[in-house]
């Protein structure tokens, strides 16, 4: 009845059966162990197709830095600088006691500015003043991702709207 | 219990929990999707993710670029959504366009990594583990030492179709140019070869 492929082992054409889907389990299981897919992946893809109606222009991290606080030991303040075509966003996020974090935020060129924070929660919108400067007192810790808009909808004098990679706050 | 529209025989998927309730469900996440529901489409990034992960790395993408092109393929699926029909061609159609980019990347970026700079064989040794984790390992060293006496195009079937959910076999095989039986997907010559390799010792049988 089976026709042994060239004398070894099941022949080519055979429908599947167990020992093929334990086998192919465990090839599956090797190569997760070997080369997993980066466990955030799917959060980040999800973030990027939040934002693919914008007309945007995306920043990257030209720096980042931590600074120790001294005081409270563990705790410490993050620097990180954004650069993209028009702009350039630099944040600090501090440790809040609460779980959350503080971010303080500044445009260069300064400018008034929409600033959203999009974060897995929700999302959070302020405006930059003159000097270009914003804050988010209290972020939820998590993925999290700023969107520089123009100051009012409909207007672009500021520019086209700058979106940031997600970070890990 | 709930009605599926899906008319292929599903004989050979036996070891499948209930695959009309997952077609059922997938074919309401691509409507969802279709209506504009984030929350949908994020359910079917995350469960299909880690699938278009392996198909990338097995094209031989380095990590930053298999993420690159996941992201593309994403946003090509949203510009694509109605040439989805049934449930089971979505998984076709991410594998397929999935591996198309893979290419297409690899060949403007002229950078390719072979499949063993992946040095598998030193993954295991992390120390003295349980017995349970050296076996584990011996049987994954067996495998993988067989698996890399296969054509590349058998590794790279072979890895794809790991990761492939099983109703989606008979429309991915097909996709990728396996043979299929009247029945449905066939073992092919790559798994067949692998068994023979398994069962006959590694050696001398390349």
């Amino acid at each position: 009845m089976t026709r042994p492929d060239a004398g070894s082992g099941p022949s080519a054409d055979g429908p599947f059966d167990d020992v093929d889907f334990g086998l192919l389990d465990d090839i599956q299981e090797m190569y997760q162990a070997a080369d997993p897919m980066p466990a955030d992946l799917p959060d980040r893809l999800r973030f990027f197709l939040s934002l693919r109606d914008l007309e945007i222009e995306v920043a990257r991290i030209a720096d980042e830095e931590l600074s120790a606080a001294g005081v409270r030991g563990a705790e410490q303040s993050r620097t990180i600088t954004f650069d993209s075509e028009s702009l350039t966003v630099m944040i600090r996020i501090d440790a809040n006691a609460d779980g959350t974090v503080r971010v303080d935020g500044w445009l260069a060129p300064p400018q008034r500015r929409e600033v959203e924070m999009k974060t897995t929660v929700d999302a959070l919108s302020i405006s930059s003043d003159e000097q270009g400067r914003f804050a988010f007192t209290r972020v939820p810790r998590g993925l999290a991702q700023l969107i520089v808009r123009p100051a009012e909808q409909g207007q672009d004098e500021g520019g086209p709207s700058v979106v940031t990679p997600a970070l890990i706050l | 219990m709930i009605a599926v529209d899906d008319r292929r025989p599903a004989p050979v998927l036996a070891n499948q929990p209930d695959p009309a309730a997952r077609a059922a469900r997938i074919a309401a996440l691509v409507s969802a999707v279709r209506q504009g529901s984030d929350e949908a489409l994020g359910q079917i990034v995350t469960e299909f993710s880690p699938l278009l992960w392996h198909v990338a790395r097995a094209a031989g993408l380095s990590p930053s670029d298999a993420e690159d092109v996941l992201q593309t393929v994403w946003m090509r699926l949203l510009e694509h959504l109605d040439e989805i029909r049934t449930p089971t061609a979505l998984a076709g159609w991410l594998v397929i366009t999935t591996r198309r980019e893979a290419w297409r990347v690899r060949a403007a970026e002229r950078k390719q990594i072979p499949a063993d700079q992946e040095s598998f064989a030193e993954l295991p040794d992390q120390g003295p583990g349980s017995e349970e984790q050296v076996m584990i390992d011996d049987q994954r060293r067996t495998l993988w030492m067989a698996i890399r006496q296969l054509s590349p195009r058998c590794q790279e079937l072979l890895r794809i179709v790991a990761f492939v959910p099983r109703p989606d076999y008979a429309a991915i095989a097909a996709e990728l140019g396996m043979q299929t039986g009247s029945i449905g997907p066939t073992r092919g010559r790559c798994l067949a070869k692998l068994r023979a390799l398994l069962a006959g010792g590694l050696e001398g049988n390349a």
